[in-house]
């Protein structure tokens, strides 16, 4: 059943301490009533209530990732950080911060993308005060050795390690570095092999990072689950309302316009079929740009389940193992990627042409209005069926958040994909997967 | 009352029943206030009942319900209908339970139902969908499995080495030349034979009316009867000493993962000291976690350390237990996260060191109640959603148990410090072990484990002094191993046959 709520209107109630109170009433997708707050110190708070009996999911979205990595040699510093915030405070050492947690039963856990670094926990309500007193004192008054830091170091070479098993991670290293010149999304989130060796010596560094990124105007708080509002504002006000802000803003380089195809080849030092990444420059993300929602839908119209493509090479063919598209944008231009493994070598150059040939078909002809429709139909009912826990509404939520710094952008991308017409379609098709945006990275296994 | 007691709610606000009809055990989770209905359709079949030289056969079945066309539908006719509806089934088959399971909206129920039930029902058995398959196992298998993730190869390769020679002893999706064997009759038979009425159990969950019963309890109804093929419980070799297979390939990083058979199920006492014990040993994914101390968090050598007392399938990729992998036999297990190679031999020594102090030292009282009191709200975490809560339903159908997840609850408030210790010397040891090592230059991690040869650890970093210490010991601690029992394999020369 459909329940579009009308979101909330925020009580008047409080003190003046706020700067502002956001009310928010247009109707959209996003079933459930938010209230929202944005403290003096710049500091967002988002209050999502929903039936979730005794549990709670507390996000602490920083707004920084590996995109913020501009300084050469430190990129992978996003994720490391992410590490060391488990460490602990003066107030609360890392080992006393664990044992609070676990006494607590919480589950926390914490991760970090291009544009986003985000700590979460689930936990019952009755610990909510708890867990925002130790949440706000560890990103207020961070405090670690440099021995501590240093043993981090080698958790962090490790996931590294663990990851290289992988020729996903061989694939998308290439390729990243192949497609951008100077923007940060140069690298992967987990960064540079010689960067991450090279951690261990960073300590001085590493405070720094925290003083700039680490500041009330740079996070945002959302809250999940089974709370009541007023408290968790005064909660919040008590925890977080002294907290100093001086975020800094990355001096990130703006890549520049790609005006030629680029081609790499990359060895996986494994078995594996070969694989086939066929990626072009994206835009920014903008919820209410009618033209990256267009792009949005292209993917999945070209290369989703549905598509012929799929039919084609997957279903009745059988040249290659599977086909898909992630044609998502980033918080600065990032790529449209399609991905495909290919049953035998000799056939890469054909599937290649293949897709080519798919685009260009949606280039110029319109898409079936059933078939846009059926994906819009999609996109609505997935977004509905996964907002069953408070953990997936918090987690569905985060990294858009992340992106815009508000919840608004959730309705406005919904109604932007409404809004995308056949003809649309065609006009993301010609502007975007045109040959000197695109970048084709093909890995082949050593075996 | 303690708000916390509120969280028990979660699982109790609903009514769970379970009823039969025509000798089909319907179990019920209905939840108002939910906008979905989940459907687990539980076959008692798995792994185990395949047929000798066919490993994978109930996996290549079960796939081509759920990822093939029907009688009614081509394969892409079927993903054009469920396109629009965002909904799919799939199966998932483990040793002894195989798991059809599906979500849908309330708004799309009708146009899913027909969809889910002919999958079940009217399989096509077509060709062209059993090469697809079959090939996409194969790659798994050949490449995916031994190549790209060498922490589940590690847990495989265990798993395998610890059950060889029972019904337990081969990966799920069977194994590279059995595989190959399996023709498309063999699936049809396969399906003819355990995909029948007196095989399944129906768990349907969320906004469901009575009327959705009846139509899936009337609609399974038309499923052969038949007989269904009881496998008793593998009993694996006692081990004796501690074994070793390390498996090369070139890699910067070792996996390992070791353990043993134990003779505890959910339902005895034994288990839920057990579950305690081994929270604090090795909670999965948690910081809380000994091990995860003593190896990553002192030590920085890795990314995580964990021990299970019941399998635990695809663990780099979810925080809690999965439901519906159901078994008569378990393992302790215990899974220490990609270390470099240099530092192999001492992560082994630690985390057999670790198992030796549990084992002679059993729990101080201060961790029994600091574990005691993390189980009591973490584990409410185990079954957020109505299909998951279903899942464990229906386990609590296949261990005969009284609702799972009240009882660990329970037991956490019976539960002493002397049946936990007593429960450590009962079940675990550390004297006979099977080791998995996925890792390079086997032959000299061989020679140095024989040998018993000290493994100083390097840090690139200063280390506590009582770090420093505990290293020396760990770094000559004795693993007694004989050189008959390391066995030195190829990637290549796994899963084979």
């Amino acid at each position: 059943m459909k329940n579009y709520c009308l979101s909330v209107l925020v009580s008047l109630l409080f003190s003046g301490c706020f700067l502002c109170q956001v009310n928010q009433a247009a109707a959209g997708i996003f079933p459930y009533e938010f209230q929202q707050k944005v403290f003096d110190n710049g500091f967002k708070v988002i209050l999502i209530p929903m039936d979730s009996p005794g549990i709670v999911a507390y996000y602490s979205i920083v707004r920084t990732g590996s995109r913020d990595e501009y300084e050469p040699g430190h990129s992978g510093f996003a994720h490391f950080f992410e590490h060391m915030m488990f460490r602990g405070t003066k107030n609360y050492p890392g080992h006393v911060y664990d044992r609070l947690i676990t006494e607590i039963g919480a589950n926390a856990n914490a991760y970090t993308s291009n544009d986003i670094t985000c700590y979460h926990l689930k936990f019952a309500s009755e610990d909510l005060e708890k867990v925002m007193e130790l949440e706000s004192d560890r990103f207020q008054n961070l405090f670690y050795s440099e021995q501590a830091f240093k043993t981090e170091a080698g958790a962090v070479h490790g996931e590294y390690l663990k990851s290289l098993s992988s020729p996903w991670m061989v694939l998308n290293e290439k390729l990243y570095d192949t497609a951008f010149d100077v923007h940060t999304y140069k690298h992967t989130t987990i960064g540079f092999r010689e960067d991450i060796e090279a951690m261990p010596t960073m300590y001085e560094y590493s405070k720094s990072f925290f003083n700039r990124y680490y500041r009330p105007e740079n996070v945002i708080l959302l809250i999940v689950g089974d709370i009541n509002p007023a408290a968790s504002f005064e909660l919040a006000q008590k925890y977080y309302g002294d907290w100093q802000p001086g975020y800094v803003p990355p001096k990130i380089p703006a890549e520049p316009e790609q005006k030629r195809e680029r081609k790499a080849e990359v060895t996986f030092s494994g078995k594996t079929l070969p694989i086939l990444s066929i990626n072009y420059k994206a835009m920014v993300f903008d919820p209410t740009d009618i033209e990256m929602a267009a792009c949005y839908l292209l993917g999945d119209i070209v290369f989703g389940e549905t598509s012929e493509i799929y039919k084609k090479l997957v279903i009745d063919e059988q040249r290659v193992r599977f086909i898909g598209a992630n044609f998502s944008a980033s918080r600065d231009p990032g790529l449209f990627s399609i991905y495909t493994m290919v049953n035998t070598e000799d056939d890469i150059e054909n599937i290649k042409n293949e897709i080519y040939r798919a685009i260009e078909f949606y280039q110029d002809n319109l898409v079936d209005e059933k078939r846009l429709n059926d994906l819009k139909s999609n996109l609505k009912y997935s977004f509905l069926m996964r907002l069953n826990t408070a953990e997936a509404v918090a987690g569905r939520l985060a990294r858009l958040i992340a992106m815009t710094g508000n919840i608004e952008s959730v309705d406005q991308l919904y109604q932007s994909y409404d809004k995308v017409t056949t003809e649309d379609i065609i006009t993301a098709a010609n502007k975007y997967l045109v040959k000197q945006k695109r970048t084709v990275i093909v890995l082949k296994g050593e075996i | 009352m303690k708000k916390y007691l509120l969280l028990v709610v979660l699982f109790v606000f609903s009514i769970i029943s379970c009823e039969s009809y025509r000798g089909i055990k319907v179990i019920k989770l209905p939840v108002k206030t939910d906008p979905t209905i989940s459907f687990r359709i539980w076959f008692k079949v798995g792994s185990q009942n395949d047929p000798a030289g066919k490993a994978g056969l109930a996996a290549l079945t079960s796939t081509m319900l759920t990822q093939a066309s029907t009688k009614i539908n081509s394969y892409d006719q079927i993903l054009e209908k469920l396109y629009p509806l965002a909904a799919d089934y799939s199966a998932s088959v483990d040793k002894e339970m195989t798991i059809i399971s599906g979500r849908v909206h309330q708004d799309n129920l009708e146009k899913y139902y027909e969809l889910l039930i002919q999958a079940i029902l009217q399989p096509a058995f077509k060709t062209e969908d059993f090469e697809r398959i079959k090939t996409n196992t194969l790659n798994y298998l050949e490449k995916t499995l031994r190549y790209s993730n060498d922490e589940a190869f590690g847990k495989e390769t265990l798993y395998q080495f610890i059950f060889e020679g029972t019904a337990y002893g081969h990966p799920e999706d069977g194994l590279i030349e059995t595989v190959n064997s399996i023709t498309i009759e063999d699936v049809e038979q396969f399906y003819r034979t355990h995909f029948i009425r007196d095989n399944v159990v129906i768990g349907i969950g969320g906004g469901f009316d009575g009327g959705l019963v009846q139509r899936l309890k009337k609609d399974l109804a038309k499923l052969p009867a038949g007989a269904p093929a009881a496998v008793a419980a593998p009993e694996p070799e006692p081990i004796d000493g501690i074994h070793i297979k390390l498996v090369e390939k070139n890699t910067r990083s070792t996996g390992i993962s070791f353990g043993f058979p134990i003779s505890v199920l959910r339902g005895e006492d034994d288990f839920y000291a057990l579950w305690l014990v081994n929270s604090w040993f090795g909670e999965h994914r948690n910081s809380s976690s000994h091990l995860y101390q003593v190896i990553r968090e002192a030590r920085g050598m890795n990314y995580g350390d964990y021990s299970y007392i019941e399998c635990f399938p695809n663990g780099w990729a979810r925080q809690f237990p999965p439901p519906n992998v159901g078994r008569q036999q378990q393992i302790f297990e215990v899974w220490i996260r990609p270390v470099q190679n240099q530092a192999a031999h001492f992560a082994l020594r630690a985390a057999v060191r670790e198992l030796q102090q549990l084992v002679d030292n059993g729990m101080t009282a201060e961790d029994f109640e600091l574990t005691r009191k993390f189980l009591k709200k973490y584990h409410l975490h185990y079954a957020p959603t109505t299909s998951m809560r279903l899942g464990y339903k229906i386990d609590d159908e296949f261990y005969s148990v009284d609702d799972h997840l009240k009882t660990l609850s329970k037991m956490l408030d019976r539960l002493t410090l002397d049946q936990v210790n007593s429960a450590i010397k009962k079940h675990l040891q550390y004297q006979n072990l099977k080791i998995a090592m996925i890792t390079q230059n086997a032959e000299e991690l061989k020679q140095a484990l024989v040998d018993n040869k000290p493994s100083p650890m390097k840090y690139s970093s200063p280390k506590p002094q009582q770090i420093l210490d505990e290293d020396k010991e760990i770094e000559t601690y004795p693993l007694n191993i004989s050189a008959v029992n390391v066995l030195v394999l190829k990637a290549d020369d796994i899963f084979i046959k």
